[in-house]
């Protein structure tokens, strides 16, 4: 009777042991996955405005009270030039009211005044001037359109209809393939002729966790629409691999490939368009 | 008859000494008035002015252009060439920062990054042979090291 009422509180005991050490044993895991999961720092990235409202520059350092904030949209400009010539040729900076322009550099033939100037054409129309010296008018609500409905000439649905779509708004990179766009690469009185880079080598950028695929960076692509100085060495300011230590976080944060992208250039949220051999998704 | 004589050499000793003066002040009078044009043609501005400005500006012009169009072949030039192409942007900049204030906005900038990328080019260009002297260094070692266990 004795012998296996101690076995029984023996027994006990054990199964106590054990379930403690059950309990310890998952306590363990869930601190070590929560670790991890910390560590691995989840991207969720951020959603993109409607692709009308895109790259959309307010430009209010000067005129904001009179005539009114600029609006500057990148899906009318982008279709007719490349990057390269309004932010390297022209000298716009890559960040809202960064450049300095105002009424009398658009005047003098600089800024917007390099091709709005009254002279130049563009698929035989007359380009309106910027800034003109003629008095206030609604031409200047062309520009200077925050707030202001029904002044400005082109609209995004309409002027979009014919080019072709992607996952997020336009597909620019196939409507310059299939020639419905010819951005434009020089404007005169400003422009260097300059003949394209040979020989552009392409690599592929590894990604810091194992389940995530490289990115297969295409030289040539960019530089379709951008030129060398650019990027390099403001954006990507070593030649060194591996050297660059960037993130999908520093993207979000507009540093390297979020100077674009994110901003003008397809959203972070297109993941296949940079990790070309992962499976489609759209967050 | 000897009196005729010395005041004929008097009144010709007048005349010298007038003749000297009226050079003299004729000289001061042409080298006041070309300082005087000197000094105020720039002040003033006018066609002067805007001719050299315009002359000086074209030449800055042609160098820029000259250097700033061969951006897109900065990885096929030496480091010498690059490190020439620096040093005349560095050259570039001082001329340039003398011209008016859009232009001078709009073409610093531009110089700025032209100038970016031909130096971060030239580092690029200096990892490379650092790289490869310590490839060769490496492999000289492998060699000796070889020799030395035959």
């Amino acid at each position: 009777m004795h012998k296996s009422s101690m076995r029984k509180s023996s027994m006990r005991k054990r199964k106590r042991r054990n379930e403690r050490e059950r309990r310890l044993l998952t306590l363990t895991c869930g601190i070590l996955l929560l670790a991890y999961l910390a560590s691995a720092q989840i991207y969720l990235p951020p959603h993109a405005p409607e692709p009308s409202e895109y790259g959309k520059v307010i430009l209010n350092h000067y005129s904001a009270a009179e005539p009114g904030a600029v609006v500057f949209d990148h899906w009318l400009h982008r279709s007719k030039f490349t990057c390269r010539v309004c932010h390297v040729d022209v000298g716009f900076a890559m960040e809202a009211n960064a450049t300095g322009i105002n009424a009398q550099t658009n005047r003098e033939g600089f800024h917007c005044g390099a091709c709005h100037d009254g002279k130049k054409m563009f698929d035989g129309k007359t380009i309106f001037a910027a800034c003109s010296a003629a008095p206030r008018d609604q031409r200047c609500d062309r520009c200077h359109s925050l707030g202001k409905k029904g002044v400005r000439k082109y609209e995004y649905k309409e002027f979009t209809a014919r080019f072709p779509k992607g996952i997020y708004g336009v597909n620019w990179e196939r409507a310059e393939e299939t020639g419905i766009i010819k951005p434009v690469d020089f404007v005169e009185g400003l422009s260097v002729s300059i003949p394209k880079m040979k020989n552009r080598k392409d690599l592929s950028v590894e990604a810091a966790f194992p389940w995530v695929h490289p990115i297969d960076f295409s030289h040539e692509k960019h530089s379709v629409w951008n030129g060398c100085e650019l990027c390099h060495p403001e954006i990507f300011p070593t030649a060194e691999k591996g050297t660059l230590q960037f993130s999908m976080f520093s993207n979000i944060e507009g540093h390297y490939c979020g100077a674009c992208h994110g901003k003008v250039a397809f959203p972070l949220n297109n993941c296949q368009a940079c990790h070309a051999r992962a499976p489609v998704w759209v967050p | 008859m000897l009196f005729k004589a010395m005041l004929f050499k008097a009144t010709l000793f007048k005349a010298m000494i007038f003749k000297a003066k009226f050079d003299t002040a004729l000289i001061t009078l042409l080298l006041f008035l070309g300082l005087a044009a000197l000094c105020s043609a720039p002040a003033v501005g006018g066609p002067y002015a805007a001719a050299q400005t315009g002359a000086s500006q074209e030449s800055w012009q042609k160098e820029f252009d000259e250097i700033c169009a061969q951006t897109e072949d900065a990885m096929t030039f030496s480091q010498a060439e690059l490190a020439d192409l620096i040093r005349r942007c560095d050259n570039l900049k001082p001329r340039i920062e003398k011209s008016d204030e859009s232009r001078r906005k709009v073409y610093l900038e531009r110089l700025r990054k032209c100038r970016g990328l031909y130096a971060y080019v030239l580092d690029a260009k200096k990892l490379d042979a650092q790289k490869l002297d310590a490839q060769k260094l490496d492999a000289q070692k492998l060699d000796a090291q070889k020799k030395e266990k035959k």
